[in-house]
């Protein structure tokens, strides 16, 4: 694949149209617009509102066209060059070998124009934030999907690649059934919410001669109440359903090679590329609703990998089933997973129930004071709450180590079961307060450089916790396990250091 | 019910006896700053406030005297007794807390930076901090307060064993 050196490569021409509509680099003069047209004083008038329609328009299309005109991006054999900036002149430099994944998404009008974007996401150490993407916006697809391979192949030395394309089989593929559950799922259910938010606040900022005389409906009437709760039910539901389909319309999940290919998305198509040699387990997470219904969603979880969890996923939503099936395949379950003491159910208990105690005991001594008696009541319901979400959180709790992976589960909202290789865990923490201490449990987070970044076997067996660690992760972890007493000594009279042999997985 | 053995061994050292100069000095320092700001509370809520605020007179001050007891001639003795250290032919490992505890374990190999930081009270009283970062967020090993010379023998012994061992540290 040989290539002209790191020329500067130009985006498409035709993005200057598709940012002009979208406004997108005029967007930020507008705060700066507003008080400026204000103070020059808007006649009504039609001619007032073409000129301003112009006006913004021509602003839009030469900002636009500046910034693509100031824009070109090189990749080259050893890195990815970004230039760009009106006034100041920004260039990027991003090695192969830092770049973690490269997601091609197509947004609507860029599919019009027959337009991609590329995200390349730069491992930029520690700093997080928005500026750990490199974009190149406004490609052709082909170009596009050009620069995902050659970055791709540029950074993956050790990806055996014979001639053109390596085999691609079908990894997963979503049933459309299955948005039938996103009204069980909160991040569906706040997609309608937050639509009708906008929509209400969109509303208020309109003119009072253009809003509708409306009347507010009777609520006093049962039917209309009913009605209206009834309706409000349907498009709630509608909408997270509606919600949930843009956004994993036709998920596809795809093997080619060494990297597992995800592409999703109704109006936005979105490319997302993970390496499979980065994936060092899975989560299944399910929510309150979706127990109910038995349906959960998997994500990979990646070392290095930003925004994993919209990046990661494997399958957005579906049956438990479905999702431990997919997580298997890449990375084995241990096994069945170890109850945790009857102590630790206790412990659920008690600290489930302590905020209900603490209002109620706040209520009982605030309350005849201000007449508040609705605050021991709420502190009693919250005790009453207390008890199953104590029991929930308590069967949720597990641990299990296997020959190759380890596993760990916790969580009553959302239940979440973590699968992890044993060669993830990059340390180990273990926790122990003086009330776990008094009753002989301990909490073991494992530290893994993907995902959360640690994940915890809450309130296990304290006597459990050395052979626990040493089973799921590498022979380091022995050091863990209680031993014979050695002599104390310090660092200053330690023999001197040794240089361990190998590895340490 | 007595207490249970602990859930794993304990690591083998003891910090540098001058940390409890450097938490009771710490300890003084945040007693003073709530005592300013008790004593503001005091100045500025008038004495005929109406009903809990009377009571809160009492206890706000009450209370910054029991925290100051506490930092300043408890929890840097417990923190003392507490506090170990440890760096094993495969691993660095530390226990911290004085009432909930806290058992890290990191294996050299995975060792991704290893940093020596010295605050300004620490200077005062010699002392270092070894930071080990690994890939985890969650997983970085604080050796705190050792003396300076010992802190920055570890962190130059670390930083040259991860040379040696490390494979891909994720």
């Amino acid at each position: 694949m040989t290539r002209p050196p790191a020329a500067g490569r130009r985006t498409s021409p035709r993005i200057v149209l598709v940012h002009t509509a979208t406004f997108r680099q005029a967007r930020q003069f507008v705060p700066a617009l507003i008080p400026v047209l204000a103070a020059t004083g808007l006649g009504g008038g039609t001619t007032t509102v073409i000129a301003l329609a112009v006006g913004v328009t021509l602003l839009s299309l030469s900002t636009a066209a500046l910034s693509w005109w100031r824009f070109t991006y090189a990749d080259g054999p050893t890195s990815v060059v970004v230039t760009r900036g009106l006034l100041s002149r920004s260039v990027r430099t991003v090695p192969n070998d830092r770049i973690r994944g490269v997601e091609v998404e197509a947004p609507l009008l860029h599919r019009l124009f027959g337009l991609v974007r590329v995200r390349i996401d730069a491992a930029a150490g520690a700093v997080n934030g928005k500026d750990e993407e490199l974009v190149v916006d406004g490609v052709p697809r082909e170009e596009g999907d050009r620069l995902r391979t050659a970055v791709l192949t540029h950074r993956a030395t050790d990806t055996p690649r014979a001639d053109g394309e390596p085999e691609t089989a079908d990894f997963a593929r979503f049933d459309n059934r299955w948005l039938l559950y996103a009204p069980l799922v909160g991040s569906y259910l706040a997609v309608p919410l937050a639509a009708v938010g906008a929509l209400f606040r969109l509303a208020q900022e309109l003119p009072e001669s253009l809003r509708p005389q409306l009347d507010g409906p009777e609520l006093s009437d049962v039917h209309v109440l009913v009605l209206a709760v009834v309706a409000a039910l349907v498009l709630l539901t509608a909408g997270s359903v509606i919600g949930a389909a843009v956004v994993n319309w036709g998920f596809r999940l795809t093997r080619r090679g060494g990297s597992l290919i995800a592409t999703r998305g109704l109006v936005t198509r979105r490319h997302t590329e993970l390496e499979i040699d980065r994936i060092r387990g899975w989560a299944l997470s399910e929510g309150l609703g979706m127990r109910r219904v038995g349906a959960a969603r998997s994500t990979a979880l990646v070392t290095g990998l930003g925004d994993a969890a919209r990046r990661g996923q494997l399958l957005p939503l579906g049956p438990r089933a479905e999702g431990r099936a997919l997580g298997a395949r890449l990375v084995e379950e241990p096994g069945p997973l170890v109850t945790h003491p009857p102590a630790a159910r206790r412990r659920r208990i008690v600290r489930a129930l302590a905020a209900g105690l603490a209002v109620t005991t706040a209520g009982l001594i605030v309350g005849p004071l201000l007449g508040w008696w609705w605050v021991p009541a709420a502190g009693v319901a919250l005790i009453v709450l207390g008890v199953p979400v104590g029991l929930g959180r308590y069967a949720a709790l597990g641990h299990a180590a296997g020959p190759g992976s380890f596993s760990v589960r916790s969580g009553w909202l959302v239940r979440e079961q973590a699968v992890l290789q044993r060669r993830a865990v990059v340390g180990w923490q273990v926790r122990q307060s003086p009330f776990q201490r008094r009753a002989g449990l301990a909490t073991v987070v494992a530290c893994v450089g993907a995902g959360k970044g640690g994940y915890a076997a809450i309130d296990m067996a304290a006597a459990e916790v050395a052979r626990f660690t040493a089973a799921a992760s590498g022979g380091w972890a022995s050091d863990l396990a209680p031993r014979r007493r050695s002599a104390p000594g310090s660092f200053r009279n330690r023999p001197v250091a040794r240089p361990s042999p190998g590895p340490g997985t | 019910m007595t207490a249970a053995p602990p859930p794993v061994r304990e690591p083998a050292w003891p910090l540098s006896r001058s940390a409890i100069g450097l938490w009771v000095t710490e300890g003084i320092i945040g007693s003073v700053f709530l005592g300013i700001a008790a004593t503001l509370f005091a100045v500025f809520v008038p004495s005929d406030a109406p009903a809990p605020w009377p009571l809160l007179r009492w206890l706000v001050p009450l209370a910054v005297v029991g925290y100051a007891v506490v930092v300043i001639g408890i929890r840097p003795w417990i923190r003392f007794r507490v506090h170990r250290w440890e760096v094993t032919g495969e691993a660095v490992y530390t226990l911290t807390g004085w009432l909930t505890r806290t058992w890290t374990l990191v294996p050299i190999s995975r060792i991704q930076t290893v940093d020596v930081t010295r605050g300004v009270l620490q200077q005062i009283f010699g002392l270092s901090t070894v930071a080990v970062m690994t890939a985890s967020s969650q997983g970085t090993v604080q050796v705190w307060h050792l003396e300076a010379d010992v802190a920055q023998r570890v962190a130059d012994d670390l930083a040259h064993r991860a040379e040696q061992v490390r494979d891909q540290a994720t």
